[in-house]
């Protein structure tokens, strides 16, 4: 059984039993009940029909747009602030307690609060996909540079180094580990609340939007290639940032 | 600029003891700034109300019971939702780290699951379960699924080769390896799993309430926003805060204390 196991032809295969089994128990219910759901032979067909109207590359480029410009906007300002209150206490003081009772309520949980303030349309999607950037970019950051070790700024301190020199040679490249560790969660919150958003106000493309509109046509062929495609889209995400990272932390001696 | 060096050290030092009294006056703070800020006026009673009035509509919405309605049936569909999903990534978690058949069989489609975001499923399972209970407790489900499988599977794996050894010298019969060996070896593993999952589908079904219900905290919120009634949404937005709060914080706790013995 093991020696079959390893024959990664074998593994592959296998690997497909449990889809396979679940697309049989689809075709046969589509075949022997009267539903409304398309077979899934229908996802071929889906796919083509959103590929040539365009219905696909649209909501991916809205979805990324969004998910990016959330990105851009709130994990710099995550990060700024998370290193402000590790370095400087009466700031952490002050806004510490605040952002953490923020950050208690579901990211989803914003939407109907800004919802009424700013509307139902791009600019609250925007907001709540930064906030959920936001969150994880400043905790990291925070215990990133609250973490560096004292020794490092004791050097520093000989070195006669100056506040620039000490933040730009010694606590911004220690912080960089989990700083970078920030950015992944954020770069995957604001994949996730994008999507989220996306479902719930329904507003202009998106693969959300696109999702909710297969839902209430009743087409769960189309629903499964949007499906498709956001898997894909995330892993894709993921991967190149994993790689980012490891370039930006090759000078580091063990692979973290 | 020696004593600035290093107010990041002082900081994390005294984060145990010191600032108790500062997290107290910080939400006064705030609440005093927020209250002053109304009653001068700067904003127009249709964007922010003052703390005073969302207490008060708190106040007359748990007098009318109101309240009370959304939060059990919240926390019914989130414990029952969260047994279930519990409970099924337990079994299919152990199942895929025992047996390497099993794992090729299906943490292929697993992983893959693993990539799109819960809240994605949403619009599919509403096209199977429609808008009703089970829908709703089908997403918690879902959400607690993959955190507890996948934390089920690690600590499993991470038990070390040299024990199983051991049992088989012993011939340990089955249920002995599961419950002296495997269950204490991944408690700490699967604790962790847990409180994940908890917090993420308290997430998930906000939104899943948000999106249909007659009731719930995140359905009190949605009505709050089409009716524009600002309290009833400020006061959804303090009570989720602090039903997800305490979620995490009594997580973590049950967390530190199971996995005590670790370190003493």
């Amino acid at each position: 059984m093991n020696r079959l196991l390893a024959n990664p032809f074998i593994r592959i295969a296998l690997g497909f039993i449990a889809p396979l089994l679940l697309f049989g128990w689809w075709q046969w219910q589509t075949s022997t009940h009267v539903t409304t759901f398309a077979p899934p032979s229908a996802i071929g067909k889906a796919f083509a029909e959103m590929i040539g109207d365009g219905t696909l590359a649209s909501g991916i480029q809205a979805t990324l747009r969004r998910a990016f410009t959330g990105l851009a906007v709130g994990a710099p300002l995550g990060i700024a602030i998370g290193m402000a209150t590790a370095v400087w206490r009466p700031l952490d003081r002050v806004l510490s307690p605040l952002l953490n009772a923020l950050r208690q309520v579901p990211m989803i949980g914003w939407l109907p609060l800004m919802g009424l303030w700013f509307g139902v349309g791009e600019g609250t999607e925007l907001i709540v996909v930064s906030m959920a950037a936001f969150f994880p970019s400043m905790l990291n950051s925070h215990a990133g540079v609250a973490q560096v070790e004292r020794r490092y700024l004791d050097v520093g301190r000989i070195y006669g180094f100056t506040t620039p020199q000490r933040f730009r040679l010694i606590l911004l490249p220690a912080a960089m580990p989990m700083i970078l560790t920030g950015l992944t969660q954020a770069l995957a919150f604001s994949w996730i609340a994008t999507i989220g958003t996306e479902i719930l106000m329904g507003a202009d493309a998106g693969l959300g939007v696109t999702m909710q509109l297969a839902q209430t046509q009743q087409r769960l062929d189309m629903m499964l290639v949007v499906l498709a495609a956001t898997a894909a889209l995330g892993f894709a995400i993921n991967q190149a940032f994993l790689r980012l990272r490891r370039f930006l932390l090759r000078w580091q001696p063990s692979a973290l | 600029m020696t004593d600035r060096a290093s107010p990041a050290f002082v900081n994390f030092r005294t984060r145990d003891g010191g600032p108790a009294l500062g997290a107290v006056i910080a939400p006064v703070l705030l609440l005093g700034l927020w209250q002053a800020a109304c009653m001068a006026g700067l904003f127009p009673v249709q964007i922010l109300v003052p703390p005073s009035v969302v207490g008060s509509t708190l106040v007359s919405m748990a007098g009318s019971g109101e309240l009370q309605h959304h939060v059990t049936d919240s926390l019914y569909r989130l414990i029952l939702g969260f047994a279930i999903g519990t409970f099924a990534g337990l079994v299919f978690g152990t199942i895929i780290a025992l047996s390497r058949l099993a794992e090729a069989a299906f943490s292929p489609l697993f992983l893959t699951l693993w990539q799109v975001p819960v809240i994605a499923f949403v619009p599919m399972m509403v096209i199977f379960l429609g808008i009703d209970e089970p829908f709703k407790i089908a997403v918690v489900a879902v959400a607690a699924f993959f955190p507890v499988a996948l934390a089920t599977f690690d600590g499993i794996r991470g038990v070390p080769k040299a024990w199983f050894d051991v049992a088989r010298v012993y011939r340990t019969r089955l249920p002995d390896l599961i419950w002296r060996i495997l269950v204490p070896a991944t408690v700490p593993a699967v604790l962790t799993g847990l409180r994940v999952a908890l917090t993420r589908a308290w997430v998930v079904l906000v939104a899943a309430e948000l999106l249909a219900a007659d009731s719930g905290i995140g359905q009190m919120m949605e009505m709050g926003r089409q009716l524009f009634q600002i309290d009833v949404v400020l006061a959804g937005v303090i009570v989720s805060g602090l039903i997800g709060f305490l979620l995490d914080r009594g997580a973590r706790t049950i967390e530190q204390r199971a996995t005590r013995w670790r370190t003493a």
